[in-house]
């Protein structure tokens, strides 16, 4: 059980800012990104670019709004949403046998494969954490 | 409302924010997207001067002249089943290898011919980007790469080429 209110805190802020840092990379170099995208060879050149054009943006608000803690536990949402997505994508991609960069956090990206997972599970544990412990803050107390 | 609710509705706001902004901070390369630039390939040649896509008939030419340094790009297991004769594989997705010495240490005007496995393959485009950051000045992508060489019939080489 995670009760201690300075580890949600920690939890927020590392995952926030680590967050927050993928998207900026992105956001910087949205072609670049775009082609990371279409290397996984699941979608086509312009869901590609969709998506390198919105999913820093998804990154960066949803980091942002966790270390502000504002609407921690639907910023957690997103979060753990889109680890999920990145984990399934991770996995079909080793299995597919495809050797693509994961486009994970700009330069320090590496190959897609088992540390990626691994990194994300770690995230997405803090998330459901976060998603499952955290109060919204507007509710009554009471129970 | 309900607490999950409460949640759901806070997410979609976030990824509805998230649209909006990255619609307002990318408008300009949308509007490029929107007039069919990025259609073909993400690749902006003016960013990259001295890199440019060949044919076959131009890589078959710059090979059989024997002038310029021919690169294969694709993962080790594939170079090792069959590659341009002469050419050096450097793997240039994800596996993070580094670009050989003795390729960074030759001279920059040299003619560099890159290429992957062809079709929608992109590792030649990005270690022609890597060669170019590196002050390389004539990179030349065989954007048909092995699949275009290997149906012209032309020569192959096996082995891993690690002598």
């Amino acid at each position: 059980m995670v009760r201690s209110k300075a580890v949600l805190l920690v939890f927020r802020l590392v995952l926030g800012g680590l967050f927050m840092y993928a998207g900026v990379i992105k956001a910087l170099d949205p072609l670049d990104f775009a082609q990371n995208i279409r290397n996984y060879e699941l979608v086509g050149q312009s869901l590609s670019f969709i998506a390198a054009i919105v999913l820093p943006w998804l990154e960066i608000l949803s980091g942002l709004f966790l270390i502000a803690g504002l609407w921690k536990r639907g910023a957690a949402l997103v979060i753990s949403g889109l680890l999920v997505f990145f984990i399934v994508l991770t996995v079909v991609t080793m299995i597919r046998g495809l050797d693509v960069d994961c486009g994970c956090f700009g330069a320090l990206s590496r190959k897609a494969g088992w540390s990626v997972i691994l990194e994300d599970l770690a995230m997405l544990a803090m998330g459901l954490v976060l998603l499952l412990k955290e109060r919204t803050g507007t509710r009554i107390k009471g129970t | 409302m309900s607490e999950a609710r409460r949640v759901l509705r806070q997410a979609l706001v976030i990824g509805a924010l998230g649209l909006i902004a990255a619609a307002a901070v990318h408008s300009p390369l949308i509007k490029r997207f929107v007039r069919g630039e990025f259609r073909e390939s993400f690749f902006q040649p003016a960013e990259y001067p001295g890199v440019r896509m060949i044919t076959l008939a131009e890589a078959e030419d710059l090979w059989a002249a024997g002038e310029a340094l021919v690169l294969d790009a694709r993962a080790r297991s594939f170079f090792a089943q069959g590659h341009v004769p002469g050419a050096r594989n450097v793997p240039a997705d994800g596996s993070g290898s580094a670009i050989p010495r003795e390729i960074l240490d030759s001279p920059g005007d040299m003619t560099i011919v890159v290429y992957c496995e062809g079709g929608t393959c992109q590792s030649s485009l990005a270690l022609a980007k890597r060669l170019h950051d590196e002050g390389f000045k004539d990179i030349r992508v065989f954007s048909g790469g092995w699949e275009e060489w290997t149906k012209a019939g032309l020569p192959e080489e096996k082995g891993d080429g690690q002598e």
